[in-house]
């Protein structure tokens, strides 16, 4: 083996070759993905319900068994050695898998002793995650009382107690209000400089911004792009400039309002969605005026104009043709819905 | 074995603490066996006057067959704590530690083995209030716990195929009442098999119940009847095959 190999497989932390998992009924939920997560890094999946992050995680941790391809964590592989994958990582599920019956501090001992910690070790590595995650006044108060961001706090502490390499996340801030979401940010982003690596989807685009040094945008169970955040955004080439027309306008505006923009020096393609359309331009806030010169003189009707940097949810729409949108004030059920069904 | 008990045994003490957390689930089976026991021995007292019933009064005859009650509607607790586990994503957090698979199984088997030994022996304390007594003494009482827990299990692997293919509680529950009876009433739970009709004797004899009241009845009533004892617990072995290899099968269709 070169050197140059072994330095590159003692890198990575995760390493997926063209895993596909299908489930009964023709279901494909995750369509030959192939990526790799370096030690250290905090690698995000970003994409809407139903992409094939959930699929994805589940199949890492061993909770599914692939249709095809090759999953090492940690140098292991998932189908022939489950048990030391198990032993090294830490999953946090979307559903939180916590006992209401039992108090905070019985739920870490609990899981804590499944993981071969002895009873003494177990009850001080409790008393300190319950310090951490800021749950140690109500340590003695069942889980059932909790409130979400509470529960959530305590599902990441369950997922800690073992001292694992690597931390899974299924969209821990999902059903989240913006303070608590921000607090366990807070707390990730301590875990990662101690030296965890963090494997985490999400479907807000802020999460994945400000939390990933790398992500993937994942879309109807493919991997349609990879890079940093910045990366992404750059490969939209400018900033965003939106026309939305009003509601009024007929087809014939509205294409003529694309060619138009279409038309322009230095313009990615454009999109339009819902009565908007939008194109990236080089140097785009410069030339703002340009577009209303060049709009006004084709007799198109303006609504309103819009100049932004670049966000992932532009790389999501360049990529998807679709918006990322996600309600970030609703708050999906915390508990499963009836029977087990198979979250992709 | 020793670090599956070890596992097992984690898993067991979590679930007694529910029990003691939540002392709703250790009385959840008893309601009804309690009230059957109230009601009918007292609307059924007159039976034991009549030519061939051949037990001192209906009491004594009822008290086994509100065991094996009792234990039967522990057995459907068992698949609804198991669609809960699953509901609540604890199933998961299981099956990611780094434990063995049957260490699952196993502490569930343990934690409701020790719940339906628990709800035997109070029904039995209220049973003891209430006048009856057992020939055997505390030796058979003993013996009669386990057969009945014995047979709860196989029981319960009725109930867990159902939880886990249906991943319903209520559902579950449902399905447990809809068995439970017609098999307690086609037994010789509620008539000595020389009252019942031809018929009804006839498929007595094919019933796993009837067999485990006619050994808890023994116990109770006659002394150590060591033909009924080896009949019902060879019936139970034979049930248990069958039914916990479904449920391990349907376990594992969940999980993979």
């Amino acid at each position: 083996m070169d050197k140059t190999g072994t330095e590159k497989e003692d890198r990575a932390m995760i390493t997926v070759e063209n895993l596909i998992k299908d489930f009964p009924g023709d279901v494909r939920a995750v369509d030959d993905i192939s990526f790799r997560v370096e030690k250290g890094e905090i690698f995000g999946f970003l994409g809407p319900n139903g992409a094939g992050k959930t699929t994805t995680i589940r199949a890492i941790v061993t909770l599914l068994k692939p249709t095809s391809g090759k999953i090492l964590v940690d140098g292991f592989d998932v189908t022939k050695n489950p048990q030391a994958i198990r032993e090294r990582v830490g999953y946090a599920a979307q559903f939180i898998g916590v006992d209401d019956d039992l108090t905070a501090h019985e739920n870490l001992i609990l899981q804590a002793r499944l993981h071969n910690i002895s009873t003494r070790e177990a009850k001080k590595k409790a008393n300190e995650l319950l310090e951490i995650m800021d749950l140690q006044d109500v340590a003695k108060r069942r889980a059932g009382t909790f409130s979400g961001g509470m529960r959530r706090r305590l599902d990441l502490a369950q997922a800690l107690v073992h001292e694992p390499h690597l931390l899974f996340l299924d969209e821990p801030t999902t059903g989240l209000d913006p303070q608590n979401r921000r607090a366990l940010w807070g707390h990730l982003r301590k875990l990662n400089e101690s030296g965890l690596t963090i494997f985490l989807t999400t479907q807000y685009m802020e999460e994945a911004n400000t939390l990933c040094e790398r992500l993937a945008i994942i879309d109807q169970g493919r991997i349609q792009i990879e890079g940093s955040p910045a990366e992404l955004k750059a490969t939209l080439g400018g900033e965003a400039i939106t026309v939305t027309l009003p509601e009024t306008a007929q087809q014939d505006v509205f294409e003529r309002t694309r060619s138009i923009l279409d038309g322009m020096s230095g313009a990615a393609e454009t999109k339009s969605y819902n009565h908007s359309v939008a194109v990236f331009l080089e140097h785009g806030s410069s030339r703002l005026a340009e577009v209303v010169r060049a709009l006004d003189s084709a007799d198109v009707p303006v609504a309103r104009l819009e100049l932004a940097q670049p966000t992932l949810d532009d790389v999501f729409l360049r990529h998807t043709g679709e918006r990322l949108r996600v309600e970030e004030t609703k708050r999906p059920s915390m508990r499963r819905p009836h029977g087990r069904s198979k979250q992709r | 074995m020793i670090r599956s008990l070890r596992e097992a045994g984690v898993l067991w003490r979590r679930n007694m603490l529910k029990l003691t957390r939540v002392p709703m689930l250790l009385f959840f089976s008893l309601f009804q066996p309690l009230l059957f026991l109230l009601l009918f021995s007292q609307v059924f007292s007159r039976l034991s006057e009549m030519p061939g019933f051949g037990y001192e009064n209906y009491l004594q005859f009822l008290v086994p067959t509100i065991v094996g009650l009792t234990t039967l509607n522990s057995a459907f607790q068992s698949g609804m704590g198991m669609v809960n586990d699953i509901d609540d994503g604890l199933l998961d957090k299981f099956l990611i530690a780094p434990i063995r698979r049957s260490s699952i199984l196993l502490g569930k088997v343990l934690a409701d083995a020790t719940r339906m030994a628990l709800q035997a022996l109070l029904i039995l304390g209220f049973a003891y209030i209430m006048g009856a007594r057992v020939e055997t003494g505390i030796l058979g009482v003993g013996l009669l716990i386990l057969i009945a827990v014995l047979f709860g299990i196989a029981w319960a692997g009725i109930s867990n195929v159902v939880a886990l293919r249906t991943g319903n509680a209520e559902l579950t529950m449902l399905i447990g009442i809809l068995i439970t009876f017609p098999v307690l009433f086609l037994s010789t739970g509620f008539m000595p098999q020389a009252l019942l009709p031809d018929w009804l004797g006839t498929a007595a004899q094919f019933n796993p119940i009837t067999y485990l009241i006619d050994a808890l009845r023994a116990l109770v009533n006659e002394g150590w009847n060591w033909t009924a004892i080896w009949q019902a617990l060879a019936v139970t072995m034979g049930l248990a095959s069958l039914t916990l290899t479904a449920a391990t099968r349907a376990f594992r269709k969940v999980i993979s």
